[in-house]
């Protein structure tokens, strides 16, 4: 049976997702831990900044409760004080529960790319300290699988949510192509430099305008494979630009309307205004002109919440193509079961062993209890000897994850 | 079959793409589907088949009248959407194209089919004329709708809280890339249904030019369309301006091609 016990975003704050993340260079020791102390087959920990999870395979009986103990005790704390962060799901549950995770339905931001390829990493390292088997192994399959689907066929990665991805998103939404559009970045801080490189990577070519040290905007201007052009040129610069992003420290304005529009004389292409500066670098009234769009940060911001509303729409399609990925999921494990070939073999068996005895009872005439008892012993017994390697052959071809084979093998030898 | 059992099934094939486009526009997922394109095809087809099965019908080039006139109004518009398609991989003209030709097929189907003996009518100018004039409006209705698209785009853009058309409609420069090359081929057009109509009335009546409404539209419609062609390449004009002025010319289209099949109805050559 599969089980999840972990804590995420969603049950416990972030201090005590710190204090239960387990690090890279723990994670064989955790796995090894487990294996022993919890008696699973098979443990896989998924350790994100988000949630902290494990995901254990026993072959007999529900070990949530022994992998709660177990993950308390790896990290030196009392079982009353996870309590009640942790959660855990078994069974059916379990296999839902990672198929929603690794599809980025259960993550803090809806949709976010990440969580696909830590699902990935952390099978990746609990194959490499030997905790992986068939169970797990085919969970792994199916729901990295099944993720990429709900990723291609639905738009749930889509519209980003980030500030510097909603800006690159607009200006597509302005220009089409951003190729070989003039990007002019006024004060070269940690996030404009970000937005430009979203801009650059999309073909567009960066120009950085200078402040009180222009060796930083050449700096800039040089990771950007652009060139760099003293403040003073301002204007020149902005009659040429397409897309403008400005985040200088500034206190008061950067960018004032008379700038623009004298930039704006020349040519009427839009022109993509991005303030990211607090206070503000551009003159708001700008956003009047025709074909001037301006965006501050809180502009941004309203329209990452936008898009993200646009991914919840998107995630119920995403939970229906999880939902039928899951039913042939749990399916498919149901057919691993051999427990039914088993039991029908048996049957088969005491069918024929009691058909026999009758016939041979009419052939012998009365006997006494003695024999009768003899006969009975001596029946069963050969029934039990020749169905015994036949069974354990069955479970064990359906552990090494050959199943349907044996099934078929046995259906095929005994007639049934 | 006859020309209406086609009709019909043109009509039901549009209806299901109209659907399919609109419920996806409301769920939010990629607008075109496999689904629409193929109902789209499929109803061009068989419209196609129905507009030439009424030819031979009739006896005449079947766009005499209202039931006739919007069918092949209909049939336009679809060409020139599918001709964008196939070009530009825009699908948020779906959005507008396949409500108009299924509400043009259901005109059509309901309205009755006239028919009238009338010498003129068998003018080798009459399926010429007309057929140029259809390709035109077809071609400017998409330049018209790709300019409404413009200005919705710019409002959500300004507005800076998108909302559901946003994320539908492309981004500025294609609106306005594609309506200004589909003013192009449907102004060509356009000149080319004039000059022909010209050469017709000559024919038909011995004088260019009458000066009927329908005539000064027309001409209205071209001088509109010189100027947004001309400050276009001239001026590097465009956007919001080229927009605006492209749905003032379409109006006047669809002030010609309504004088012409609801008011005057056939009587427009002879007129």
């Amino acid at each position: 049976m599969i089980v999840v016990v972990g804590v995420s975003h969603k049950t416990a704050p972030l201090e005590v997702r710190e204090a239960l993340a387990v690090p890279k260079e723990r994670m064989a020791e955790a796995l090894a831990c487990l294996k022993s102390e919890a008696h699973l087959a098979e443990a896989m920990i998924l350790s994100t900044c988000n949630r902290v999870e494990v995901y254990a395979g026993a072959a007999e009986g529900d070990p949530a409760d022994a992998v709660a103990s177990c993950f308390a005790s790896f990290h030196g704390r009392p079982m009353g004080e996870l309590e009640p962060f942790l959660y855990r799901v078994s069974g059916e549950a379990a296999v839902r529960h990672a198929f929603r995770v690794a599809a980025s339905l259960d993550s803090l931001v809806l949709g976010e790319p990440q969580i696909l390829g830590q699902v990935k990493d952390a099978y990746q390292a609990a194959e490499e300290a030997a905790s992986l088997g068939g169970g797990l192994n085919a969970l792994r399959n199916r729901s990295l699988a099944a993720a990429k689907r709900a990723r291609t066929e639905t738009s749930i990665g889509h519209n980003a949510v980030s500030v510097s991805y909603v800006a690159v998103e607009l200006a597509r939404k302005i220009f089409g192509s951003l190729k070989d559009r003039n990007v002019l970045i006024v004060g070269a801080g940690k996030m404009s430099e970000l937005a430009a490189k979203h801009l650059v990577r999309n073909g567009a070519f960066a120009t950085v305008l200078g402040g009180r040290t222009f060796e930083r905007a050449e700096e800039l201007a040089a990771a950007l494979g652009g060139r760099a052009v003293p403040f003073e040129g301002l204007r020149g610069e902005l009659a040429k630009a397409d897309i403008v992003i400005s985040g200088t420290g500034a206190t008061g304005l950067v960018i004032r309307k008379e700038d623009v529009e004298a930039a704006r004389q020349s040519r009427r292409r839009p022109l993509f205004l991005i303030d990211i500066a607090v206070p503000r670098d551009i003159e708001a009234s700008v956003r009047k002109l025709e074909g001037v769009f301006l965006y501050d940060l809180d502009d941004l911001k309203s329209v990452a919440d936008a898009n993200l509303r646009e991914r919840q729409k998107e995630a119920a399609a995403a939970e229906a193509i999880i939902d039928e990925e899951v039913r042939d999921f749990l399916s498919w494990q149901k057919s691993l079961d051999v427990t039914p070939m088993v039991t029908a073999l048996r049957h088969r068996a005491e069918k024929i062993r009691r058909e026999e005895l009758d016939r041979a009872r009419k052939k012998l005439g009365p006997l006494s209890p003695e024999q009768e008892a003899a006969l009975e012993l001596a029946t069963t017994a050969m029934v039990n000897k020749l169905l015994h390697t036949p069974t354990t052959e069955l479970k064990e071809m359906s552990k090494s994850g050959r199943a349907a084979e044996a099934v078929e093998l046995v259906r095929r030898l005994f007639g049934l | 079959m006859n020309a209406r059992v086609y009709l019909l099934l043109t009509l039901g094939l549009y209806a299901v793409g109209a659907l399919h486009v609109l419920v996806h526009a409301l769920t939010r997922r990629r607008l075109l589907s496999s689904w629409s394109v193929t109902a789209a095809l499929a109803g061009f087809a068989v419209h196609t088949a129905s507009l030439s099965q009424r030819w031979t019908e009739v006896g005449h080039f079947p766009i005499v009248g209202l039931h006739d006139g919007a069918s092949f109004l209909a049939w336009a518009t679809v060409l020139a959407f599918l001709t964008t398609y196939v070009r530009t991989k825009v699908d948020a003209l779906g959005l507008v194209v396949y409500p108009v030709a299924f509400a043009l097929v259901l005109v059509a189907t309901l309205s009755p089919a006239t028919e009238r003996e009338d010498p003129i009518l068998k003018s080798l100018f009459l399926p010429i004329h007309t057929t140029l004039a259809l390709l035109g409006y077809g071609a400017l209705f998409v330049a018209f709708a790709m300019g409404i698209f413009y200005l919705i785009q710019e409002r959500e853009l300004k507005s800076r809280a998108p909302r559901t058309l946003y994320y539908l409609i492309p981004s500025l420069e294609h609106c306005d890339s594609i309506s200004g090359r589909s003013v192009v081929v449907g102004f060509g057009f356009l000149t080319l249904a004039i000059v022909t109509g010209v050469l017709w009335s000559r024919a038909a009546k011995g004088v260019y030019w009458t000066w009927d409404a329908k005539e000064w539209s027309a001409t209205i419609a071209w001088v509109i369309y010189v100027v947004l062609i001309t400050a276009r390449q001239r001026t590097g004009w465009g956007g919001r301006r080229a927009a605006l002025l492209g749905i003032v010319g379409f109006a006047a289209v669809v002030f010609t091609f309504a004088w012409m099949t609801l008011l005057s109805g056939a009587s427009h050559p002879a007129s």
